[in-house]
């Protein structure tokens, strides 16, 4: 017979207090279509209103509801509930981020990283509208698409290790956003964005555990993209050396 | 004015999940692998002093329990290294031919095949004499 209730087991920290965290228990109903998310809304519409976490488009696509559930980086409205069955599900604050409240992880210092890599496009010569839009290959494209699907839900870094003990660490999203537009044949703003991701904060603090990639709702694979600035750093760093001359 | 609670995490990261057990694994086979060159070329060396040293170092050394078990264990760990580093090929080096991504399978798979020539031709070397 198919259970009519499952339980929530809610990490909460309210700011005001001494500091305590604790995780709430809560028994919710048991639907096959619905989400961990789902089960959040019911908590705080009939239960407990305080209870306090982001979400918005409920369809994978803004990247807002990303929490730890049972442990694994997951945005709650893809995580449904029959997939963790019979129960209790653990639902806590993103790993690696400083919590605000609740479920409610600090954004600043991913957003402070996000944006001093460049990440938008760069042209040595700005095109007049007259001379048209800038065109590149079906081939051009396929280079960066990949990269350029992420929804910055944050789900790699939660799930990097890493960035848990790292904070500089620039971070599995943003140094795939890098390479995105790096890899773009429109864009020439690799050599402002290199000194940051070929850096110790950047690209080689990544040890390849490779779970960022695992966690990604959208497959965008940055580990593979740190991987290949990797290859493409150390072969700078040689031909520095065997062509001195500055034919690299 | 906000109180944000710090940063969380656990020295025990590497048991939480099992990804980041066979992460933990594959980072210290390197510990293994790096004992094992040592060795090696401490056996260069003893054949270079002449077959005395070369027999002397085999039976006194190499033959000791701890160090064939060390060698069982390395090998396990040279194994766990060849796999996982064979399986990120594909993401340090993607090929493509126009648009498409040539399959991870083929570029692993290449790299088994040149795996078993190169150790078939080791082989022929040392044990068809």
């Amino acid at each position: 017979m198919a259970q009519d209730t499952v339980k929530l087991e809610v990490f909460r920290y309210h700011p005001e207090g001494n500091g305590e965290t604790l995780f709430d228990t809560f028994e919710v109903p048991y639907r096959e279509d619905w989400v961990v998310l789902d089960a959040l809304n019911h908590v705080k519409d009939d239960v407990d209103g305080s209870l306090t976490y982001r979400w918005s488009c409920r369809m994978g696509v803004c990247g807002s509801c990303g929490m730890m559930v049972n442990g694994v980086p997951r945005l709650t409205c893809s995580a449904f509930l029959r997939d963790f069955l019979p129960g209790p599900i653990r639902v806590e604050p993103l790993n690696g981020f400083p919590v605000e409240r609740d479920l409610v992880v600090v954004l600043d210092g991913f957003m402070e990283k996000l944006t001093s890599v460049t990440p938008w496009m760069v042209h040595e010569e700005e095109r007049t509208i007259d001379e048209g839009p800038y065109r590149q290959t079906p081939a051009q494209l396929a280079q960066y698409k990949q990269y350029s699907m992420c929804i910055n839900c944050m789900l790699c870094y939660a799930a990097c290790p890493v960035y848990s003990h790292e904070e500089e660490f620039m971070g599995p999203a943003v140094l795939a956003l890098a390479q995105r537009y790096n890899l773009d044949s429109r864009d020439q703003g690799n050599e402002q964005r290199y000194p940051l991701v070929w850096a110790d904060d950047g690209i080689w603090d990544c040890t390849f555990v490779g779970e960022c990639s695992e966690v990604c709702p959208k497959h965008v694979d940055p580990s593979a993209a740190i991987q290949q600035a990797k290859v493409q750093s150390t072969t700078a760093w040689m031909k520095s050396f065997l062509l001195p001359f500055g034919k690299r | 004015m906000t109180n944000p609670l710090p940063r969380r995490h656990s020295n025990l990261w590497w048991v939480s999940r099992r990804p980041y057990f066979v992460f933990f694994l594959r980072e210290w086979s390197s510990l293994f692998i790096a004992i094992y060159a040592v060795l090696l070329v401490l056996l260069t060396s003893k054949v270079l002093d002449g077959e005395a040293s070369y027999r002397s170092y085999v039976n006194d050394v190499l033959e000791s329990p701890v160090l064939i078990a060390f060698h069982a264990v390395a090998l396990l760990f040279a194994v766990l290294h060849t796999v996982t580093w064979f399986g990120a090929v594909p993401k340090g080096l993607p090929l493509r031919r126009g648009e498409d991504l040539v399959p991870p399978v083929l570029m692993i798979g290449a790299n088994y095949v040149i795996w078993a020539a190169v150790t078939a031709v080791v082989a022929a070397v040392f044990l068809l004499d």
